[in-house]
């Protein structure tokens, strides 16, 4: 699904380069559920938003689709963003003034769904995550794991292919945690392609691989077992 | 999506509810003064153009070269037979119709009663050629009769009330006996964007068949009427220039050489000629003179709606520098909705949409706004204007247009600098605005400038106008009190009028001039030939006593004294700058005798020389002028000298005194030192508005400043708190906040000082006698704009200050 070629990240300060990434090379494929993990300022956050088309590295190659998205002006980048990729973020960043309906159905009014497709995705997928009598509240109004269930719910509305995630659970106490835990691997059952990055061992047993980052290179790269999975 | 965009402008507004009412604030404002000063615009400029076929309708006048060193002139008064000629003359004359204004007021008398009117004399086709609908009574040809008249709606309604006079008599003195006229109309009330207006319209045919008509019937030297003509359409006479000069030289045909003869002109062209002013001009051509309105000149208009616009802006630049200071809030949503799939496009869109949203709120406030202030500035203005759609339709989509240019103006920087964040640097909390923005500190500065340079303007018009108010004319002014005595019978009622005053004790004297000062023209002024160069001076007509009333000093010869005695005289009492002007001094002038004055051969002799006094504004240069003696000429105006101190009991003696001689008339008076206030009133006027728009401005100014200071406050919150933690005092934290602020008021006044002492430099340079610039105004406006500004910001700093540093800190 996606295969990123020695991805080079830096940033100047002065006449000092300082590297986030060096000689990253990663291939995902459809259906994987991969966990970056690594220490803080090994550039996990930084690869995640490459992947996701927020960001450019300063060299590399990097194929989503087959496509080559490093030699794609902004706006095409913007426009494969929009359609294959949902982001969940540790702060949630839901949008203050909206409801959870209206924060929902955002990311398909700038895919220009028509109003009455919007109102049954909307509804639909309030059904599916239990918000429905939440629906009008604002973000302010909910806990923590209910304003990341929406943050998800808000991700995959537009049926990305790809999901990712930085730190979801991050914010929350360990039993939203769970919940949400919990829900990305029924996504991933349900043929997801997920990206998270965390600290959490436990979280990472979720996924199905692991990448080890440190200091900005890939330090180990290998398969969870299902049963430690299980155990844990 | 657009019903979404409004929906959440609509919530963002609601939630930041203190920055929304100062933008609302500020903004209709901003918009209530523009729209006024627009409908000023749109009203002066929309001057005599309701006549149906206004393009077509021409005044004439006549055109005079510079020939006596006063500039050039063009005069719209004209001779009787001119009009006539000039429609048989060129067949391109469709209508024409003489215009003859009032001179002064007429008694009117209806059941008994006398009131002062004006009375006008116009010729027949009148209302086909103007648009002065009647309401009441013929409307086709109601002048028909000589001894028809017309009226105004005004006029009707104060002599008759409500019923309809059509039909009814009412008695018009004309040459000191009453005559009987038919009302057969009444108009509606003139437009207030009508140049010429009338109270009583009569016929050029009556007019025609008075003494005074008589005599000037088929002369071509006398000059009184305005002529004005509806030309076929197409026709080029106006522009015509060789077509008029030969009409000029067909009446006057031995004008030309003569003038050339006597040296007065040697340029290449004719020094006399006819022109033609599309009437739509008249109130606009600011060299000539308007019809009753004055006319103004179109760059004070632009003048004053640069001020109005400058006003505005400065709301605006509050909207985009408290957008700006706020965009640190809004960078979260602007990183998600770009991590959803918003284009630049869609953010742009919406928060423009937000700016529009706002420019509306706004105009709808500011409507309100104008409909509670447009009395205030309708006196300010002098004008009566409605703010009406129906009059002025074009209002409709001006605001329209004004709402949506205010909302994108305000919106656009913001739109664009919020747009253009990206998601993982406001994540990653590198963004860094506020206060210390470079394109906020320069809108800071702009808008200080604005409002410290017309503080400055402000103080400079109303410290000329104190000094040409307080400055002593040359001239008593105070306790004498002007009695208006025109159309009376002046010359048998004033000996007796006088006798009467000299019995009562609050009444010091009593003199009579033909005009009094500070009111019209205050002038009459004759030119002529003396030993070979021609003069013009200013003449006034007194008695007696005038001069030691007015306590005009002599500084050679005699008064008027002796002549008390013999009548009939040549005596004159000339001033200082006659002097000067005609090369004579202190010692060698009485006896002086004025050659060429007359025709007849009794030139006048100087008996005295007075101080110059200034009879004009302090605008004008004091110019020769010279006192006559009352020969053929009727005092109209007599002084009246009263005890200092509360003048009512003068007054109520004066009127008692006045109706015991003439109860017929009304009595009419007015204190000298407020008619000559009447000279500074268009002065009075700028000042006043500038002193409105500078201090707007301020107030605008400083809410934007209050705003900002708010959001800095906040936007430092943290540095706040570290510096509490570290140690620092409020005086500390409120120094570090407003000394950003201050530095920028600051350099405005730098550049502001220099400009508005440019500026205020030319405008004084058109008044002969003015103030010195005084360094004490820049001081005294930068001072009070520091001053303000400090106490603005300190209100939100104290407050940022007095914030418990773990609270700042807990969050971050």
């Amino acid at each position: 699904m996606l295969k990123l070629e020695n991805i080079e990240k830096f940033y100047r300060s002065g006449l000092q380069k300082s590297w986030v990434l060096k000689d990253v090379s990663v291939n995902v494929e459809q259906g994987e559920f991969v966990t970056i993990m690594g220490p803080s300022g090994s550039g996990k956050t930084t690869l995640l938003n490459i992947i996701g088309m927020l960001d450019e590295s300063n060299s590399g190659s990097y194929h989503f689709l087959d496509e080559a998205v490093h030699t794609f002006k902004e706006r095409r980048r913007t426009d494969i963003h929009k359609h294959y990729i949902g982001f969940v973020f540790q702060a949630y960043h839901l949008i203050d003034e909206l409801t959870v309906y209206e924060n929902i159905e955002t990311p398909l009014l700038y895919r220009n769904v028509k109003s009455k497709d919007r109102k049954a995705i909307v509804a639909d997928i309030l059904d599916r995550f239990n918000m429905v009598a939440k629906k009008d509240l604002f973000p302010s109004q909910l806990s923590g794991g209910q304003q990341q269930l929406v943050g998800v719910a808000r991700a995959i509305i537009g049926k990305p292919k790809l999901l990712l995630a930085d730190e979801p659970t991050g914010n929350l106490h360990t039993k939203q945690g769970e919940m949400i835990m919990e829900l990305f691997k029924s996504l991933h059952d349900d043929g997801m392609t997920i990206i998270q990055v965390t600290h959490s061992e436990k979280n990472a047993q979720y996924g199905t691989r692991i990448l080890q980052l440190m200091d900005g290179f890939v330090r180990a790269d290998e398969q969870v077992s299902q049963q430690t999975t299980i155990v844990s | 999506m657009f019903y979404n965009y409004i929906k959440i402008a609509f919530r963002s507004l609601m939630k930041q509810r203190g920055l929304t009412a100062i933008n609302i604030l500020g903004l209709s404002i901003g918009l209530a003064c523009f729209c006024m000063f627009t409908l000023y615009a749109i009203h002066e400029f929309s001057f005599d153009k309701f006549h149906k076929d206004a393009d077509q309708l021409y005044r004439v006048y006549r055109w005079t070269e510079d020939l006596d060193g006063e500039g050039v002139e063009g005069d719209t008064h004209l001779p009787m037979p001119l009009g006539t000629s000039f429609a048989s003359d060129f067949p391109d004359v469709e209508q024409m119709v003489r215009w003859k204004s009032a001179w002064g007021e007429s008694f009117v008398r209806v059941n008994d009663r006398v009131s002062r009117i004006e009375v006008s004399h116009v010729d027949q086709p009148f209302f086909e050629m103007f648009n002065f609908p009647i309401i009441y009574g013929d409307s086709e040809q109601p002048l028909s009769d000589p001894k028809n008249v017309v009226l105004t709606e005004e006029i009707a309604f104060q002599l008759f009330g409500e019923e309809n006079p059509t039909g009814k008599t009412i008695e018009i003195q004309f040459e000191e006996n009453f005559e009987s006229f038919t009302i057969s109309a009444v108009a509606k009330n003139i437009p207030t964007n009508s140049s010429r207006s009338f109270q009583i319209l009569g016929s050029m045919d009556y007019f025609a068949s008075t003494t005074y008509g008589k005599r000037r019937m088929n002369s071509w030297n006398s000059s009184f009427l305005g002529v004005f003509v509806k030309l076929r359409k197409g026709s080029g006479l106006a522009t015509n220039a060789a077509e008029l000069l030969k009409f000029r030289r067909k009446y006057y045909p031995n004008q030309e050489a003569e003038i050339r003869e006597a040296g007065f002109w040697d340029g290449e062209g004719a020094p006399v000629t006819y022109k033609m002013q599309p009437i739509t001009q008249m109130h606009t051509e600011a060299s000539m003179p308007g019809g009753d309105v004055p006319s103004i000149n179109p760059r004070n208009i632009w003048t004053l709606l640069l001020i109005a616009a400058g006003v505005l802006l400065i709301a605006i630049i509050n909207f985009t520098t408290l957008s700006i200071g706020r965009s640190a809030g809004r960078a979260k949503e602007v990183g998600v909705r770009k991590v959803m799939g918003s284009t630049r496009m869609h953010l742009a869109i919406q928060f423009l949409t937000e700016a529009i949203l706002l420019s509306i709120l706004s105009t709808i406030v500011a409507l309100v706004l104008v409909s509670v202030l447009l009395p205030y500035f309708n006196q300010l203005s002098d004008r009566s204007l409605a703010f009406s759609f129906s009059q002025f339709p074009q209002l409709g989509w001006i605001v329209v247009c004004l709402t949506i240019i205010t909302g994108l103006l305000a919106g656009s920087y913001p739109a664009l600098l919020l747009s253009r964040f990206r998601p993982t640097q406001v994540f990653r909390n590198s963004i860094k605005l506020g206060g210390s923005n470079m394109f906020t500190k320069t809108l800071v500065t702009s808008q200080f400038v604005l409002s410290s340079g017309l503080v400055i303007a402000t103080l400079v018009v109303l410290s000329q106008i104190n000094f040409m108010q307080s400055k002593n004319p040359g001239f008593e002014k105070e306790n004498i009190i002007i009695v208006d005595a025109e159309e009376t019978d002046s010359r048998e009622i004033y000996p007796r009028f006088k006798k009467l005053l000299s019995s009562i004790p609050e009444i010091k004297q009593v003199a009579a001039s033909e005009i009094g000062l500070g009111e019209g023209n205050g002038y009459s002024r004759s030119g002529f030939e003396y030993m070979g160069s021609i003069k013009q001076i200013y003449e006034y007509y007194v008695d007696d006593d005038y001069l030691t009333l007015m306590n005009i000093p002599l500084l050679a010869g005699r008064g008027f004294e002796v002549e008390r005695q013999d009548g009939a005289n040549r005596s004159v009492i000339v001033n200082e700058s006659m002097l000067t002007d005609f090369g004579w001094t202190l010692s060698d002038a009485v006896g002086q005798v004025l050659t060429g004055y007359s025709n007849e051969g009794n030139d006048p002799v100087v008996i005295g020389v007075v101080k110059d006094f200034h009879y004009r504004p302090f605008r004008e240069l004091v110019k020769p002028q010279m006192f006559h003696q009352f020969e053929d000429y009727t005092p109209f105006k007599y002084f009246v000298k009263i005890n200092a101190g509360d003048p009512t009991q003068a007054l109520s003696k004066l009127e008692q005194s006045w109706t015991s001689i003439v109860p017929d008339y009304p009595f009419k008076y007015s204190f000298l030192d407020d008619d000559l206030n009447r000279f500074y009133r268009s002065e009075k006027r700028f000042s006043s508005i500038i002193s409105w728009a500078g201090g707007i401005s301020i107030f605008l100014a400083c809410l934007g400043l209050m705003g900002l200071a708010a959001l800095t406050a906040v936007n430092r919150r943290k540095e706040i708190g570290i510096r509490k933690v570290l140690g620092d005092d409020v005086f500390g934290i409120v120094g570090l906040l407003s000394k950003d602020f201050i530095k920028l008021v600051l350099i405005a006044l730098v550049i502001a000082s220099p400009l508005s002492w440019y500026l205020m430099n030319n405008w004084l340079e058109s008044f002969a006698y003015r103030i010195s610039f005084q360094w004490w105004i820049f001081v005294v406006a930068g001072i009070g704009a520091i001053l303000i500004a400090f106490i603005t910001i300190s209100v939100q700093s104290i407050k940022a200050a007095l914030i418990n540093p773990i609270e700042s800190l807990r969050n971050e």
